[in-house]
């Protein structure tokens, strides 16, 4: 969401967000049935979400996002009887897809670049890494922009998921959609019959397998301890991978026999961590959920929540493929911002001046709240 | 029908075939009951729920089996009864007893008839090589994740291909949660009183004799209370580690996953285990830690469902427990959370 803004800044914000929204109102399309489901929007910073709206068609959807200019739009995962009822229990849970989000922090890499830094009491900023202010030794708070290197990492973690989706869970490849989140991460989406109505507590259940969470691993160690080969062992699913990444490591069956307990339970948690996909489980468990629209502009980053084909996964690029504004030089003020890459160009660092940059470069400052639109 | 459905329908009284049988040869409006010469599945009715009060199992014997029409139409009759008491111990003690009844009964039966009886009751089966048979993934979460043991997690089980691999006992497991559920939601149907006829009442007042005399001894009935957060059966367990009785592990267990599920600190919970007469500062953190998720590879433990829990002869329910199988889900059936977004 927008943080705190001048006008000057919102209104171009609105302006960029409209043209993007004429230009392409027609690759907004809401899961079906769209009269079944809640959206919800952020219509101006600062205030609430404005949210229990319901829409008959297509077209009155559209028609809302023309007016309004949202600067950011949601979808229930879920289908509901009556879905523009306030009380929740009473819009009637139809069912709901399953909804997984893969967030780049989660992936634990740090960004490559040098990050900026505020105090939070004088307000004393720089580029650099500093807990403590140097003037008046306050903690200071780290700003890091994501960088192509960490959403790279975040879509090996989407790959997998989508593996272990299909290879375990059975899904088709049609009836799984991949995005990308718009700002630092990736969402999947599962629309598959079958799935629909697994309550909350099953839905927990699937995220404690990819986060391979509650493994037994007693009959794991039994098998690993004798050494007996991956042919030779009944295992299925995610404890077969794991099984057969422990044999990989170490190199053959013959070591594992002749290795110490301790050595095999070590292996066996590094194989964990390794295999595990780090899905957000909160995100998965709640079937109440809001999703960003597919399509719709990120207001954290200005950028789109852009629709993957699997096919193209291993090439996407979001920093070039999710932006959604042209490059008509805009004059920024900028307070403080770490070097940043967006379309194959890098920006910055900048420390308290006014640049010139193109559109998609001065939006996606603004919107991370570092850089207040000047003019054009 | 053949001779054989018909003793099936007879041992599985919750079939479709029994239901088809019964409505096809028996009026079974409550008014014609009584004249269809019902006395005897009436008296076997109230056997039915006697058995799952006193030995928490419904047993059918050959005999029974070859009594067909009495013994079918002595299940939808003991459904009605149960109704009437609006009790809701004895719907679950029921529910429970007609279930494992079943579960027994199915371990003696042929794949085939296994896998039919699966499928009947809407868990399809598919037979996989040596003595496994596949469940789709979405019905096994369905049906599993009420069981509280280790194996029972999908992350423990042979998953492939989006089904679940187990052998015929769990799969008879699963379906007995479903007999189980079945038959619980039947009992919550009301029943039309002024229709019921006075060979009913007498035979509800006869079930609740049983039960009172079984109740004897035993902590007195929970009066219905204010709406309030925590259920009867936990309730009931705290109440009593507060006056310092010693709690069984599963006790313990049920009370501090409740407690972490409540967002209580690990510190409150210690405090309140402070009050045991073995307790032990050191071994309550790491237990307590334990089910947190903080020890042990992070895997939180959660709190054991309402069929656990009557298992464990813990459940002591009131009438917001109506419908529900999950202790958090105490008084709000079918309520949601406030959504957030993604
Ligand atoms: S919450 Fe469940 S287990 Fe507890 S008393 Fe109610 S019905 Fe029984
Ligand atoms: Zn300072």
């Amino acid at each position: 969401m927008v943080r705190g803004m001048l006008q000057a800044s919102l209104e171009f914000l609105k302006r960029e967000f409209f043209k993007y929204y004429y230009e392409n109102i027609s690759r907004l399309v809401p899961p079906e049935p769209i009269r079944n489901r809640e959206f919800g929007f952020f219509l101006e910073k600062g205030r609430g979400m404005f949210r229990h709206k319901c829409f008959n068609s297509l077209r009155d959807f559209h028609e809302f996002i023309l007016n309004e200019i949202p600067l950011d739009i949601y979808v229930s995962a879920a289908n509901y009887e009556d879905p523009g009822n306030r009380n929740m229990s009473e819009k009637k849970l139809v069912n709901a897809e399953l909804f997984f989000d893969i967030d780049a922090e989660s992936v634990a890499i740090v960004s490559e670049e040098e990050p900026a830094w505020i105090c939070q009491k004088c307000g004393q900023h720089s580029i650099g890494l500093r807990d403590g202010c140097p003037s008046c030794g306050s903690p200071t708070e780290l700003v890091r922009l994501v960088s192509e290197r960490q959403l790279k990492e975040a879509l090996r973690e989407t790959e997998k998921l989508i593996r272990v989706l299909t290879e375990d869970f059975g899904i088709a490849p049609e009836n799984m959609r991949v995005f990308y989140s718009g700002n630092r991460g990736y969402h999947v989406h599962v629309n598959q019959e079958d799935f629909l109505n697994v309550t909350g507590e099953g839905r927990r259940e699937i995220v404690d397998y990819l986060l391979i969470q509650g493994l037994d691993e007693k009959e794991l160690l039994i098998f690993l301890k004798r050494g007996m080969s991956i042919g030779s062992v009944s295992l299925k699913g995610v404890k077969r991978r794991i099984y057969a990444r422990v044999v990989e490591k170490a190199g053959s069956v013959e070591k594992l026999r002749a290795s110490r307990r301790e050595t095999v339970l070590k292996m066996l948690e590094n194989v964990v961590e390794e295999l595990k996909v780090r899905i957000d489980p909160v995100v998965t468990i709640d079937m109440h959920r809001l999703m960003r629209m597919p399509e719709s502009i990120n207001s954290s980053s200005g950028m789109v929540k852009r629709r993957i084909r699997l096919e193209d996964l291993p090439s996407f690029n979001p920093l070039e493929e999710a932006i959604a504004f042209g490059d008509e030089e805009t004059c920024l003020k900028v307070k403080i911002a770490p070097r940043f890459s967006l379309r194959g160009r890098t920006f910055g660092p900048f420390k308290d001046e006014e640049v010139e940059l193109p559109a998609y470069a001065a939006v996606y400052l603004i919107c991370k709240g570092l850089g207040e639109y000047a003019g054009r | 029908m053949t001779g054989e459905n018909i003793l099936m329908a007879a041992r599985y009284p919750f079939l479709p075939e029994a239901r088809e049988f019964i409505s096809r040869n028996i009026d079974l409006s409550l008014e014609s009951l009584e004249k269809t010469g019902s006395e005897a599945a009436l008296k076997r009715a109230v056997e039915r729920v006697k058995n799952a009060l006193i030995f928490k199992e419904v047993k059918v014997t050959a005999l029974d089996e070859l009594n067909y029409v009495r013994e079918m139409l002595s299940f939808p009759i003991a459904i009605i009864l149960v109704s009437m008491i609006m009790n809701e111990y004895i719907r679950r003690m029921y529910a429970l007893g007609e279930s494992r009844g079943a579960y027994r009964r199915m371990l003696n039966e042929s794949d085939e008839t296994l896998l039919y009886i699966g499928e009947k009751m809407g868990i399809r089966g598919v037979p996989d090589n040596e003595n496994t048979i596949r469940v789709k993934i979405p019905t096994y979460l369905k049906l599993a994740y009420s069981f509280h043991a280790p194996h029972w997690k999908l992350v423990n089980r042979a998953v492939n291909n989006g089904y679940v691999l187990m052998g015929k006992t769990e799969y008879a497991r699963l379906i007995q949660v479903e007999v189980n559920n079945y038959v619980y939601e039947k009992t919550l149907e009301p029943v039309p009183a002024e229709a019921v006829p006075n060979s009913f009442k007498r035979a509800v007042e006869e079930i609740i004799e049983v039960w009172n005399r079984l109740e004897t001894g035993k902590a007195s009935r929970i009066p219905l209370r204010e709406r309030e957060d925590t259920p009867p059966c936990i309730d009931r367990i705290i109440k009593r580690m507060e006056n310092g009785e010693n709690a069984s592990h599963f006790e313990r267990l049920v009370v501090a996953t409740f407690m972490i599920a409540r967002n209580r600190s690990v510190g409150e919970i210690i405090e309140f285990f402070s009050k045991q007469p073995d307790y032990k500062y050191s071994v309550t953190k790491y237990q307590v830690e334990h089910l947190a998720g903080i020890r042990g590879g992070g895997k939180k433990y959660s709190v054991p469902s309402c069929r656990t829990i009557l298992t464990n002869g813990l459940c002591y329910p009131d009438e917001y427990c109506k419908g529900i199988n999950h202790p958090l889900r105490y008084g709000e059936r079918n309520a949601a959370g406030e959504p957030r977004v993604s």
